[in-house]
């Protein structure tokens, strides 16, 4: 395997309140071209700084030490066209005021230098690809006329409209049900495969993460305590706090924690 | 003997102009230290009851009986006082108090507006409560806006048991919590239950959660009852299309021990 990206001793602060708190600290990986990897951890374990930095996207105060190297043609990957980036709430990366086709060409029309006639083309071809029912009115529908799931649906074509080598999806299925959830997690799966893209997805839930990842990663204040095959993780982790992770997870298998007479476990 | 009966009750909403049904034709039980869990996909009606069965909404049809009497009908200081025995619990702690109040102004007004203890009483019981629910005493002082999500969810449940209810609505209440402080939230509910045979309304969309501390479990299809019966069994064996499907898209951690 070679490597889209290497990171070395990443660390951010943020100051807030003229604190500074640290959110990342000592974080080195690869991440390989082609593998699906996940980040997960708990809240405020710094799973959105790290997909934030990566991307490019940390607010302009927050101090970074380390560095990150792209393996890439262009040196400086682009955020639309080199990443796409899916964020937890849709509504917050859609426009709401402009119709869904439209900010999708946008992309394709800005990074793929297309005229607007082809970029629309090139919109209901992404939303035919994310399976979005009838793709023709879907072109002229606005977000709030949308599910939760099908705006999810229209922000991932967006993110990929200009077939970017990363795809970085930060708790893009936790606002969702989950059925809908395990759609979502289906057409990334697909999208990803047909488009031979990286993966970078970010979850708080490590059997959601390992229903997709090849790799995952585990953070925990900050610092970067596990990396392994998926299969690893789950059945021989060497860390303590993914044991605790691990243990924590109510399956549907799990012993129940209601002990109740007269039903064997 | 129930805690909470619930017939043939109804809700109708308008969509587009037109009016559909929220909750339809749903009826239930709850008896004692009982937890039923009601599950579905986003919409199928679940914050819509417990919204019914804490009278924060009117159905349009139905019967609600709480603690054997007709609850639809109580109004005034009678649903004052019978509102102490059913409490509630959301998702979103920080939703339900004010940010900037103290941990101990929370818990002080239950107290002091259901008439459960005297003014120099209240604050050896907001400490008593306190420690009910695994919290220091030195956190009353604090600001709701200081605390963690975890504790927050904990005064939640100190408040939610400061009027001694025999109900408790938790409506995902435990959705938002890192997995770990949410076992240690979920083991506090059992233990509450046990002691102070509190039935719960738990509501959920995580089956994982639902199969480990609910008895029985009702699983709601666009308002209508899909299925109902003892949550490990449903779990196990759902019967619906939509139990089914809920159970097809959890997603499983399988580990291969060796
Ligand atoms: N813009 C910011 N300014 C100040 N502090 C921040 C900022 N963004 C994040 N932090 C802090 O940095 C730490 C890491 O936050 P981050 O959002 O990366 O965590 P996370 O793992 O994504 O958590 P969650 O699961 O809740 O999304 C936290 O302590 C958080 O409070
Ligand atoms: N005040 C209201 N006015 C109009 N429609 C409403 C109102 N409250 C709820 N609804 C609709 O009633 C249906 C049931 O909503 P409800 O909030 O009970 O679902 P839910 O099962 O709790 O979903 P979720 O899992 O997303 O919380 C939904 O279609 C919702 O849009
Ligand atoms: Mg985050
Ligand atoms: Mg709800």
């Amino acid at each position: 395997m070679t490597a889209l990206l290497s990171i070395r001793d990443l660390s951010v602060r943020y100051r807030r309140d003229g604190v500074e708190a640290t959110a990342l600290k000592g974080v080195s990986l690869d991440v390989e071209a082609g593998e699906r990897l996940a980040i997960i951890g708990e809240s405020g374990s710094g799973k959105s700084t790290l997909a934030l930095a990566i991307a490019g996207l940390l607010a302009g105060d927050a101090k970074t030490g380390g560095r990150i190297e792209w393996f890439l043609p262009a040196s400086h990957p682009r955020l639309g066209r080199d990443i796409g980036f899916v964020f937890q709430d849709p509504s917050s990366s859609l426009d709401p005021v402009m119709p869904v086709g439209k900010q999708i060409a946008e992309v394709a029309r800005t990074h793929l230098e297309l005229t607007w006639p082809e970029a629309y083309a090139k919109a209901k071809t992404l939303l035919e690809r994310v399976r979005l029912p009838d793709p023709d009115s879907a072109l002229r529908a606005y977000p709030h006329q949308l599910s939760g799931g099908q705006k999810q649906r229209v922000a991932i074509a967006a993110a990929i409209a200009a077939a970017p080598k990363l795809l970085i999806a930060d708790e893009a299925t936790s606002a969702l049900d989950t059925i809908v959830q395990a759609e979502i997690v289906a057409l990334i799966r697909r999208l990803v495969a047909e488009d031979g893209m990286t993966l970078l997805f970010i979850s708080h839930d490590i059997a959601l993460a390992a229903t997709l990842a090849d790799r995952i990663a585990v953070l925990r204040h900050g610092e970067l305590v596990e990396l392994g095959e998926t299969g690893q993780i789950l059945d021989a982790p060497r860390h303590a706090y993914t044991r605790a992770l691990l243990d924590a997870h109510l399956g549907l298998d799990a012993k129940p924690l209601l002990d109740r007479q007269g039903t064997p476990a | 003997m129930s805690v909470l009966a619930v017939s043939n009750l109804a809700k109708r909403y308008h969509r587009g102009g037109k009016p559909f049904a929220a909750v339809d034709d749903v009826s239930f039980e709850i008896g004692p230290a009982e937890t039923l869990a009601l599950a579905g996909p986003s919409g199928s009606g679940k914050s819509t009851i417990a919204r019914l069965v804490l009278r924060l909404i009117e159905p349009d049809a139905g019967r609600i009986d709480f603690e054997d009497s007709d609850f639809l009908a109580l109004s005034g200081a009678a649903l004052r006082a019978r509102r102490a025995r059913i409490q509630m619990v959301f998702q979103d702690p920080l939703a339900a108090f004010n940010p900037r109040a103290t941990v101990a102004r929370v818990l002080d007004d239950p107290l002091r507006i259901h008439g459960i203890a005297s003014r120099a009483e209240r604050p050896r019981r907001i400490a008593a409560l306190l420690e009910r629910v695994g919290l220091d005493a030195g956190l009353a002082a604090h600001a709701i806006h200081e605390i963690s999500g975890g504790q927050r969810q904990r005064v939640a449940i100190a408040r939610a048991i400061a009027t001694r209810p025999s109900l408790i609505v938790l409506d995902e209440a435990v959705s938002a919590l890192d997995v770990s402080v949410r076992g240690q939230i979920l083991e506090l509910l059992l233990d509450l239950q046990r002691r102070e045979r509190i039935a719960y309304l738990f509501i959920s969309h995580d089956l994982g959660v639902i199969r480990a501390v609910a008895h029985r479990v009702i699983i709601l299809d666009a308002g209508r009852i899909a299925e109902s019966g003892d949550a490990r069994a449903v779990v196990t064996n759902p019967q619906s299309a939509i139990g089914k499907a809920l159970v097809a898209a959890t997603p499983k951690l399988i580990r291969n021990r060796p």
